[in-house]
């Protein structure tokens, strides 16, 4: 059920107003119930992971094994003291962190959660979730500059620099993908991805993206390195780097615009994992099993519960490696970040590019695997 | 949905109006943000929605940045104040809108006799299609030169960005 679909089941169900108002409650439900309790949520599991790598207990005081830190963390932002730096530009400081958490929120509205869950399954998909996602980068620097705050600036510089450099290996690591599949449709780039026995044999879907050919696994891990200096994340995370700039872009900012600020970033953390899973690891497919091909018929309810399972299992397990990287690497330096990024990534990327275009002509598209099978069948 | 396009139009209008009157240039240039957006939302109302994604990622993404990063490292210049500019320039600048006026009627009117006369066109089935297969065939058909021409000037300013910020 995509978006259009869901609208319209809503609104047969309540029988009123016009469908639009039905899409724009089902994008809304998707923020509401996904976004927002993954950006608490993941603020428990990420102190919870620090603790057990640094051999700690972590936060165990609210509630059994301390699961109910985040709500206590949520009331106290909220009854905090709503402090601005004296000096402040006032405008820009409350508008930035909302810029930060339209941006990161937006992105979800196109995730495809599972084939009938999609928020809203555009032609453009994956595009859509590159432009909605460069909002963060006015936001983070706005916010740095609104503080007059010395520090603040330079993390917000940084900040926007790195995003906006580390864009180009990122859309050249999506490329590829795009390229196997010839849709940005982000559902059909998914669907694509299936892999299944059926009575003659192996069917002409492939495996996942990310093992289609050499170039594309090497494009997984850059999407994936990208992703995490976009995301502002060690070992990319100079725009807050403690050691140096106090705590960076958002020094000045307490209570709850700096939840609104951690909640994007946990929001931009799982938006990019969910892009690496659904672009190269296959999105909601079971390995080797294709649970509409089983012969069974089983309900549509079920479908979309195991998909969405799937997908979440796979999306937790890389925002699991984005917390574990944290807890292991150093920082990078500036020079070092952008010597990586232009020197590193992006001729890589460029490299992937041009492979995978030239595997997809040479082999007419066939994965690997497939020329593999055939050359044995 | 008349409603989010009208919003759209008047976000664009006004945000547009902040930049050309506000005194402070960082002002204007967050404002201008506010107007790629409105324009972006307008081309998803003309089934656009690949020139709406551009949109954002060039304008919002690039040019807005840009001219942020431009303001923020140029000593003063966001402490600058325009609005004596502003105010001797208005009287000839309502002069010169008002009379473009009469020529934006015409021209709004000859498109809508145009649109009128044309065959109704299947807007179903067009707001539907993938528009970047089309996209897609006319850059590497019929546009092709012009296409290449844009590369060769943007791997110039490339270069030419290298050999400025090369080590002396």
């Amino acid at each position: 059920m995509n978006s259009a679909a869901f609208a319209h089941t809503l609104q047969s169900w309540f029988g009123v107003g016009p469908l639009w108002a039905w899409a724009a409650l089902s994008a809304f439900l998707v923020i509401f119930l996904l976004a927002l309790p993954f950006g608490g949520i993941a603020t428990y599991v990420e102190r919870k992971v620090a603790a057990d790598i640094q051999d700690r207990v972590g936060p165990n005081r609210v509630g059994p094994y301390g699961i109910l830190q985040f709500l206590a963390d949520g009331v106290k932002m909220l009854a905090k003291e709503d402090f601005m730096p004296a000096g402040a530009d006032r405008f820009l400081f409350n508008l930035a962190p909302v810029l930060v958490v339209v941006g990161a929120c937006s992105a979800f509205a196109a995730l495809p959660l599972g084939k009938y869950l999609v928020g809203a399954d555009l032609n453009i998909g994956i595009f859509y979730i590159l432009a909605v996602t460069t909002l963060i980068a006015p936001g983070i620097l706005l916010g740095s500059w609104a503080s007059q705050n010395k520090w603040s600036l330079l993390g917000g510089l940084r900040g926007a620099a790195q995003i906006v450099s580390y864009e180009i290996p990122v859309a050249l690591s999506i490329l590829p993908a795009v390229l196997i599949s010839g849709t940005l449709q982000i559902g059909l780039i998914v669907e694509q991805q299936g892999w299944a026995w059926s009575a003659e044999g192996l069917q002409q879907y492939h495996f996942w993206n990310g093992f289609h050919n050499p170039f594309t696994f090497i494009a997984m891990f850059l999407l994936f390195i990208g992703g995490l200096a976009e995301t502002n994340r060690i070992p990319f995370d100079l725009p807050e780097a403690e050691s140096e700039l106090v705590s960076g872009f958002n020094t000045e900012f307490s209570g709850m615009r700096f939840g609104l600020y951690a909640l994007a970033e946990f929001c931009d953390v799982f938006v990019m994992s969910a892009v690496v899973t659904a672009l190269y690891l296959g999105g909601w497919h079971i390995p080797f099993v294709n649970i509409e091909g089983l012969g069974v018929t089983l309900p549509q309810g079920l479908v979309v519960l195991i998909q969405f399972g799937v997908f979440l299992v796979k999306t937790l397990i890389l925002v699991f490696v984005v917390m574990w990287l944290r807890w292991t690497l150093p920082r990078l330096r500036v020079d070092q970040l952008m010597g990586l990024c232009w020197k590193g990534l992006t001729p890589l990327a460029l490299l992937n590019l041009l492979g995978t275009a030239l595997w997809m002509w040479i082999f007419k598209g066939q994965s690997l695997a497939q020329l593999i099978y055939g050359a044995f069948a | 949905m008349k409603l989010v396009l009208f919003l759209s139009e008047l976000l664009t209008v006004a945000s547009a109006f902040v930049v050309a009157l506000h005194p402070n240039v960082l002002y204007a240039s967050i404002f201008l943000l506010f107007t790629f957006l409105g324009v972006a939302v307008m081309f998803v109302f003309a089934g656009a929605d690949f020139i709406a994604g551009a949109q954002v990622v060039v304008y919002v993404g690039g040019v807005t940045i840009l001219i942020l990063f431009a303001i923020m490292l140029t000593q003063w210049l966001y402490q600058m104040r325009l609005r004596d500019v502003g105010n001797k320039l208005v009287v000839p600048i309502a002069v010169i809108g008002l009379g473009l006026v009469p020529f934006l009627y015409k021209g709004l009117h000859q498109l809508a006799d145009f649109v009128s006369k044309a065959p109704p066109p299947n807007l179903a089935a067009f707001s539907g299609s993938p528009k970047t297969t089309a996209i897609g065939e006319a850059l590497l058909s019929s546009y092709l030169l012009p296409f290449e021409g844009i590369t060769i000037l943007l791997l110039g300013a490339l270069v030419g960005a290298v050999w400025l910020a090369r080590p002396k």
